[in-house]
């Protein structure tokens, strides 16, 4: 196994590098420390309250016996998370992940897009590799007409984020992938976009569902709905929340101190279980807004009101009101051929949520602005 | 032949920088990086979309080397070489 580095068109040794900083350092480092069972700490050093955040531990406090890797992620309350795996976490996660590829293609190479200073790249885009024993690809900046040559060359497993995926739609080349095979990260990827990739391109997009804490959880291809779980992985539910039990688990976590983690991990993932290895996701921590004293998701509510046939597109914001009694109210902008009215919605959120109250306001007659890939941007009246 | 103002207005609607006017950003600025415009990677993947589907010219790799996206003049001699 060995990277190739795409910038300067060489291969490169894997080799342990102070203070890495492009993505071929990264990964040459991140490697090195795993092959050789040397501790290391992963984290996105280009974000300054990040950095002085781990800077701010010694070393010696932060190293703990036996253990691979402390990623640090942002933390869904804003303050940064350490999160420590054993090699073993690793290894596992990486067999794991391979078991569910195709079993009839052969990959020989990795193309990865993705930076090495989070789980999702270090794990998969290198660990992955190394335990296939093939080559990583890396380049520093990937742009979608880059990436279709190299994902045009049979063999070539892509390890990518959904928004290369939308690009790769817009530009729609008149090429077939049918020799690569796609994977994403959490981030989510609309049906509508998985769909269309698929058909344009004849080639899959396998969407894993994971974090740092719990590493990887599910996954599903292309269009499908339904969140498969690994076969390690138990899935459980409390209060609609997602909990997880797997050996891919952090074994310890530190946000004021080092605390084991106990199993099982409590994610603030709102799910449906359907089967024992199966669930729909129903939103994510990301989206959350409080109300009425409980966490949905703003994105489970778009897609609500998206679901009402005369919608075009509907953006949910969250408007903190420090002065009401109510922790948060919703601001639902709304393209449709026809005005929505606000018992209407009332009704149909009713028969989702029950009867929780949940306070919003609509506004009619607008157009949501969207980025050339795709993402919603913003909201701009209709006339 | 597409000028830099051209440009610029479409970098604005496009990436959604509503609150920049115009004649804020200078021909030679950065578009990255903190002493410029701040913008980042995925604004990068963006601009190569805006570019196509608005000029009709294909960004075809990165060119770290020759810095097309370096500032709104390099983008723009790119698009008019290229057009």
């Amino acid at each position: 196994m060995k990277i190739y580095d795409m910038d300067k068109k060489c291969y490169v040794d894997i080799a342990h590098i102070k203070n890495p900083t492009t993505k071929v350092e990264q990964l040459s480092e991140a490697l090195y420390c795993y092959e050789n069972e040397i501790f290391d700490i992963i984290y996105d050093k280009a974000q300054p309250a990040l950095k002085a955040h781990v800077e701010s531990f010694s070393e010696d406090f932060l190293k703990q016996v036996e253990m691979q890797f402390l990623y640090f992620t942002s933390g869904t309350t804003g303050t940064p998370t350490g999160v420590y795996k054993t090699k073993l976490n690793s290894k596992k996660q990486a067999q794991a992940f391979i078991d569910t590829l195709p079993k009839d293609m052969k990959f020989n190479r990795i193309v990865t897009t993705v930076p090495f200073v989070h789980i999702y790249g270090v794990d998969i885009g290198g660990v992955v590799a190394k335990e296939m024993d093939i080559d990583v690809w890396v380049k520093e900046n990937f742009i979608p007409e880059e990436l279709a040559r190299e994902a045009n060359v049979d063999g070539t497993l892509v390890v990518t984020t959904p928004l290369f995926i939308k690009a790769l739609n817009r530009i729609k080349k008149d090429t077939k992938f049918s020799g690569a095979y796609f994977i994403t990260s959490t981030a989510p990827l609309s049906l509508e976009d998985a769909k269309e990739f698929k058909e344009s391109y004849g080639s899959s997009v396998m969407q894993l569902f994971a974090s740092t804490e719990n590493g990887i959880m599910a996954y599903k291809v292309d269009d499908e709905t339904i969140l498969k779980a690994y076969d390690c992985v138990e899935i459980g539910e409390s209060d609609n929340m997602l909990n997880i039990s797997s050996p891919f688990v952090a074994q310890k976590i530190l946000n004021d101190t080092i605390e084991k983690v106990e199993l099982p991990f409590q994610t603030e993932d709102i799910v449906e279980i359907l089967s024992e290895h199966e669930f729909k996701l129903l939103g994510r921590s990301s989206s959350l807004a409080k109300v009425a004293g409980k966490r949905i998701s703003t994105l489970q509510i778009e897609a609500i009101v998206e679901g009402l046939e005369c919608v075009e597109c509907a953006l949910v914001k969250v408007r903190k009101d420090a002065k009401a009694l109510r922790d948060e109210i919703l601001d639902i902008y709304i393209e449709s051929s026809r005005d929505i009215k606000q018992k209407e919605l009332k009704e149909i959120l009713k028969k989702v949520f029950g009867s929780m109250h949940i306070v919003f306001k609509l506004h009619n007659g607008m157009i949501i602005t969207k980025s050339s890939v795709g993402k919603k941007i913003g909201f701009k009246e209709k006339n | 032949m597409i000028t830099t103002t051209d440009l610029k207005v479409k970098l604005i609607d496009g990436l959604g920088l509503e609150d920049i006017e115009v004649d804020e950003i200078g021909d030679d600025m950065a578009l990255f990086g903190d002493d410029g415009l701040g913008l980042d990677s995925v604004d990068a993947i963006e601009i190569t979309l805006i570019v196509e589907k608005e000029f009709g010219v294909k960004i075809k790799d990165a060119g770290e080397e020759s810095g097309v996206f370096s500032t709104p003049n390099t983008l723009v001699t790119y698009i008019n070489e290229n057009k």
